[in-house]
């Protein structure tokens, strides 16, 4: 009797686990087997992006084409995307991922392509605006109140502040925010050739924090890190919109103006690919696709969708990095010779 | 199904695992292989059911030769110690897998597992889970599984061996049953001779790899032939001898019997008491029983319906202990069994023995102890000598520790075959004094000669630092403790290859009172020496009368006195005889001595380029009086 | 009336806890209070914080349900291919004796020792576009890396040790005898292993299998190097909480936690539950 409960106990586990694994993968491949699956594959297109273009292109841009394409082609198509720091991106694209289009935070990243043979030099240059589908300037966050009084990036040099910073190793924005602490730096001193480095040391005595990528450096700052969060205005725009920021946005008085770059990575688009192709990268700089990048805190390179929106806080001091002669001469001359060869020696790091 | 083993030969690696075995079991004979653990036994049933090749032979089943089939199309049943039984399936899973691989038919194969389940006595067991078993019911299932398929070989390897007693009981008289009613050929191994006794028809025993004795297991009791049967079965005590005259004599014993088979005179001779073959009394014994003695009972135990007595003799006498204790110095104890009824004082009693009987005259055995380096003219030696006196050849390897008896055991096998002397056994031995370990494994193997190069001690570095063969080396203090504690002749093996034709005799003056010339004349006819016998010393030493070497037929060359002021002196002269071999002695003045060297066998061993026979001969009052008679 | 009525009985001896054992044990839940059970209870105190119903929201997205569906297939191929491969290395280094055994037995467990990390790296310098053998692929149109075949590959990879791990011991343990036993009563090689080594194996594959798809499930380090991190295609399912956490949605990370971490549970009882059973079988 004994022996046949414990046979029966045991039969009911074993059925058990079947079952679980069974319902596990019944799960695992339902889109296949219920026939959601599309009988033919689409065709598709990959796209990268660097980290705060997410939203953007995932949930405005990307649907509203893949619409216009169905309705004037009759075709689905399938836009597969990935984000992350511009750096890691580019990285990605390096070791071989097959990508066609890039959407990258700097222009620097784009040459590094270019250097490594995946794009052809320069190949971004035709394209509209030089290949800036959009731009943002370069902010600080602060917590609500501004608690220590920040106002510019000079006060962020100040001792007891501490600050988050993505990466410069693998996101755009760090690249970005160092040209525009050097910028605003130099800019404040015109007779100083040492004002730039300077405001940057300051700075960067203060990092408590650095994140792969401008949107982690926001969760890290979400998450209570630090007093002050250097990036993207959109990413303040973006939260303000849902209500979601905990914090206040400071505009410097100069900062950066951040220019995103187009890359069609043309050895990975078959040839009956290409008009596709085209037709997307011609999206991008439509004046609907333009406005989608507007609403979502982005400022646009048309200039009369830019004029018309009053929303975006007017920034006394813009200046662009082609002020600073341009990424092949900032990025040797003020991300490497200034900030990694100077302050980071200095700080000892 | 009967079987048939033909000449087999197995080694894993250098080691020597099955030697020249052949057997034959008959058809619906129980036969059980009987052996100490690495004796080959579950080998050789191994190489019968197919699950390791031999190296050479045959195996017939039926009369077939199946020595190159797989275990898998010879269709033996097998047995294992350790049941081996399918814990995944149940019992009658178990049974039926043999026929379910035969695709025998479903309601076929379980008809046959409940008549299996039946014989086994197991009735209605099949649906159980068989890891839920006992061990004894998983060797029940393991048996009904192995005869599922009707093999018409059964094989069990210790089938019994991990139970405990009162199940391997059980089990033993099951299996006696089953097999007495199914009458199937079986063959089954075990170390335990209870259970060879009982289960079988015939036992073999095996030692070392070779099939040593076949035959009923009463007539291997009572009558073994072989050393390794006497003491391997049963208990008892073996008397150490020789043979005279037609009688064997037995040194410290006034013991004089005469053998139940034929022996050689001069033969060694091994005479065999168990203990319910020898009468205690304290009074008179009849006249018709020979006497061992006089002792006394120093224990008794009560075994049922016999007591155990040990009784204990202060005679110094050469006996080789079956079981229990060795002899000691002064004196030995042999067991005996008396009835309950038999009452015996304690003071002294008289043992004579009631039957006796004799070991097959032991074939000869040489010892070859070799250090593993240096020069191979020892071993060459001895395949010379194991050739002329039909002698088998045990190699022994003497290490220091246990590590370099490894790396000792290989190079010596290397040396073998370079010597022509694959067909000797090696052993390796490690202890710290050689001669005691190269005395022991004599002891052991009854070796009838030591044979040692003079030097075996010698450390390899020196071989290297002077290649040289010529260097006189002297004997090293192994040979020399060797010569000292041996009581067999040992071969001290020194200069060039060369083949013995001519010896030559070398009698010292203490040697007059002993058997010398006798043993010298004993070991040269049998390698058909020619002899030269030369007298040291100023008394003329040589009997007149009765010449042993004339006796024997030997060609004696000349007969030669030499005398010099100084042992050193008188070796040199001795060397310039032309010779192949000194025989020369070591004298012994009482039995439990150690052997003198005088002073010019010392300067001969020191100087000698040739081989030297050394013998050990004794002087007492008892070799007088046995002289006498 | 008996004797022993009469006498009084002695009150049972009832062995109270002695009082210092309460101090390490409290020590040790102290100690495993905030290294282990907090953060794991954090996770679902953060998935379920907007509500079951932003809960339900966040797993119902195209891209959730995709990773972890995702991270289910690879999981079970994985564990299929593992399975299979796994028992066949264990059976050929456990049953075979051959030169460069302990050489082969030592690579074959290196994967344990490896950070995933690196595994990751050495697949794309080997498979990638630019690595030793996806250079002359790539022209053929074969691209194993960037894609759900890349991520088997790593998967493979990174748990090949585990199977190894659990059925080899027990092989090894597996008398000769047992086998020998099948060979004697007529079964070949392959009616042996089928029918008598397999079996024996059985709950030990299965143990190596779920361990697998356990260790799988929550492969990061490598999948995120040779996956691309493709959403649609190749995000396994810790790679997206992983992305969305970086992105800042937490609800959407911790409601594909919650559900990575009680998958997991799941598994690690069943585990449990089965070397209970198997000790309490020997």
């Amino acid at each position: 009797m004994r022996e046949w409960l414990s046979q029966a106990l045991e039969q009911t586990r074993a059925a058990f686990v079947a079952l679980l694994l069974g319902a596990l993968l019944l799960y695992a491949l339902w889109p296949w087997l219920s026939g959601h699956a599309r009988a033919s594959a689409p065709r598709t297109l990959v796209f990268y992006g660097f980290s705060i273009l997410d939203h953007a292109i995932t949930r405005d841009v990307f649907p509203a084409f893949q619409r216009r394409w169905l309705a004037r082609t009759g075709e689905n198509i399938e836009l597969i995307s990935s984000f992350a720091g511009s750096g890691t991106v580019t990285n990605q694209i390096i070791m071989g991922v097959p990508v066609q289009l890039a959407l990258l935070a700097l222009e620097a990243d784009a040459v590094r392509l270019a250097d490594a043979g995946d794009v052809a030099p320069g190949s971004w240059l035709p394209l509209p605006y030089y290949g800036v589908v959009n731009r943002t300037p370069i902010v600080i966050l602060v917590r609500s109140g501004n608690p220590k009084g920040i106002h510019d990036f000079a006060d962020l040099a100040r001792p007891g502040v501490r600050v988050v910073h993505p990466d410069p190793l693998t996101s755009g924005a760090a690249n970005w925010a160092i040209l525009a602490e050097y910028g605003a730096g130099a800019r404040a001193h015109p007779g100083d050739p040492d004002a730039g480095h300077d405001l940057l040391l300051g700075i960067w005595k203060n990092v408590v924090a650095q994140a792969a990528s401008a949107r982690a450096a926001r969760t890290q700052f979400d998450l209570g890190f630090g007093d002050a969060l250097i990036t993207y205005e959109q990413e303040g725009l973006w939260d303000r919109a849902r209500g979601r920021l905990h914090g206040e946005i400071v505009y410097p008085r100069s900062t950066i103006f951040t220019e995103h770059t187009l890359v069609v990575v043309s050895k990975n688009v078959a040839s009956n690919d290409r008009a596709l192709v085209d037709s997307l990268v011609a999206f991008l700089w439509s004046v609907p696709a333009q406005q989608m990048f507007v609403r979502n805190g982005f400022r646009s390179v048309n200039q009369s969708l830019a004029d018309a929106d009053t929303t975006f806080h007017r920034i006394e001091d813009p200046f662009f990095v082609a002020d600073l002669g341009g990424w092949e001469r900032a990025r040797p001359g003020i991300v490497e010779g200034v900030w990694r060869r100077r302050v980071l020696k200095e700080l000892g790091r | 199904m009967s079987i048939r083993i033909e000449n087999l030969d197995k080694r894993f690696g250098a080691q020597v695992v099955l030697e020249r075995i052949s057997l034959e079991v008959a058809e619906g004979e129980l036969f059980v292989l009987l052996g100490a653990s690495g004796s080959g036994k579950s080998t050789l049933l191994r190489v019968v059911a197919g699950l390791t090749m031999p190296d050479r032979g045959r195996v017939l089943l039926d009369g077939r030769d199946v020595t190159t089939l797989r275990a898998q199309q010879r269709g033996t049943g097998f047995v294992f110690q350790n049941y081996s039984v399918f814990r995944h399936m149940s019992v009658g899973q178990n049974i039926e897998f043999g026929l379910k691989l035969r695709k025998v038919p479903r309601a076929e194969r379980a008809r046959r597992c409940d008549q299996l389940l039946d014989l086994v006595g197991l009735p209605g067991f099949g649906s159980r889970d068989a890891a839920q078993l006992s061990g004894g019911q998983q060797q029940r299932v393991a048996i009904a599984r192995a005869l599922a398929y009707e093999p018409r070989v059964l094989l069990l390897d210790e089938p019994f061996g991990a139970l405990d007693v009162r199940i391997r009981t059980q089990l033993r008289r099951s299996l006696r049953e089953i097999q007495e009613r199914l009458r199937i050929t079986t063959v089954l191994v075990t170390h335990d001779q209870d259970e060879a006794f009982e289960l079988a028809d015939r036992v073999g025993l095996m030692d070392r790899g070779r099939l040593i004795e076949v035959g009923r297991a009463e007539e291997l009791y009572a009558r073994p032939r072989t050393l390794f049967g006497a003491t391997f079965l049963g208990s008892g005590t073996l008397l150490m001898g020789r043979v005279e005259a037609g009688r064997a004599r037995f040194r410290g014993l006034g013991l004089s019997v005469v053998p139940d088979q034929p022996h050689e005179d001069g033969a060694p001779a091994h005479l065999l008491v168990r203990p319910e073959d020898l009468q205690v009394s304290s009074d008179a014994i009849p006249d018709d029983l020979p006497e061992l003695g006089r002792g006394t009972v120093v224990e008794e135990s009560f075994a049922g319906a016999v007591r155990r007595v040990r009784i204990r003799f202060p005679n110094r006498a050469e006996v080789h202990q079956a079981s229990s204790s060795r002899s000691d110095s002064d004196g030995f104890t042999v067991e005996a069994l008396l009835t309950v009824h038999e009452q015996l004082p304690d003071g002294e009693v008289r043992v004579a023995l009631r039957r006796w009987h004799f070991l097959d005259p032991p074939s000869a055995s040489l010892l070859v102890a070799d250090p593993g380096h240096g020069s191979i003219v020892a071993l060459e030696l001895a395949r010379a000598l194991s050739q002329a006196l039909g002698a088998k050849v045990t190699v022994l390897g003497v290490a220091v520790d246990a590590r370099q008896a490894g790396g000792l055991g290989w190079r010596i096998q290397r040396r073998l075959t370079r010597a022509h002397l694959a067909s000797g056994e090696l052993r390796v031995r490690y202890g710290s004094s050689p001669s005691a370990q190269i005395l022991n494994e004599q002891a052991e193997l009854l070796s009838q000669m030591i044979v040692v190069s003079s030097s075996s001690v010698l450390h390899p570095l020196i071989d290297w630092a002077f290649p040289g063969k010529a260097m006189r080396r002297a004997p090293g203090r192994t040979v020399l403790a060797l010569i000292e504690s041996t009581r067999v002749p040992v071969l001290v093996v020194a200069g060039r290859p060369r083949e013995l034709k001519h010896t030559l005799v070398v009698s010292t003056p203490g040697a007059a009172e002993t058997d010398f010339l006798r043993e010298s004349a004993r070991l040269a006819r049998p390698l058909k020496l020619a002899a030269t016998l030369i007298e040291t010393g100023e008394e003329r030493q040589m009997a007149r009368g009765e010449d042993p070497f004339v006796a024997r037929g030997i060609e004696v060359r000349t007969r030669e006195r030499v005398t010099a002021p100084d042992p050193g002196s008188e070796a040199t002269a001795l060397l310039q005889f032309p010779s192949d071999l000194l025989t020369v002695p070591v004298i012994r003045r009482a039995p439990h001595q150690t052997n003198e060297i005088e002073p010019l066998v010392a300067a001969l061993l020191a100087s000698a380029d040739r081989p030297v026979l050394v013998l050990p001969v004794e002087r007492t009052e008892t070799y007088t009086t046995t002289r006498s008679d | 009336m008996r004797e022993s009525d009469e006498a009084p009985l002695d009150p049972p001896i009832v062995r109270a806890p002695s009082p210092g054992v309460f101090v390490p044990v409290g020590l040790l839940v102290l100690v495993l209070l905030p290294l282990l059970m907090m953060p794991l209870a954090a996770v679902f105190v953060f998935a379920f914080r907007g509500g079951t119903d932003a809960f339900r929201e966040a797993l119902a997205g195209k891209e959730s349900q995709f990773a972890l569906r995702f991270s289910l297939l690879i999981a079970f191929a994985t564990a299929a291919v593992n399975s299979v491969l796994g028992t066949f290395a264990a059976y050929v280094l456990s049953k075979f004796r051959f030169p460069g055994r302990g050489a082969l037995t030592t690579i074959v467990n290196l994967p344990i020792a490896i950070p995933t990390v690196v595994v990751g790296t050495s697949l794309l310098l080997l498979w990638g576009p630019i690595g030793l053998l996806g250079r002359t692929l790539e022209p053929l149109g074969l691209q194993p890396m960037f894609a759900p075949i890349g991520v088997l590959l790593a998967h493979l990879f990174v748990t090949f040790p585990y199977m190894l791990g659990t059925v080899k011991p027990l092989l090894d343990e597996l008398e000769v005898t047992y086998e020998e036993a099948a060979a004697t009563i007529g079964a070949s090689r392959m009616q042996t292993f089928w029918h008598v080594t397999l079996p024996a194996l059985r709950g030990s594959i299965f143990t190596g299998a779920l361990l697998t798809f356990a260790h799988s499930l929550g492969e990061f380090g490598a999948t995120v190097l040779v996956s691309g991190n493709l959403r649609l295609r190749t995000q396994t399912a810790p790679l997206y909480i992983f992305a969305q956490f970086e992105a800042g949605n937490l609800a959407a990370a911790n409601a594909v936690a919650a559900v990575l971490a009680t998958l997991s549970f799941v598994i690690f009882f069943l585990l449990l539950n089965m070397t209970r059973r198997a000790e309490r079988h020997t």
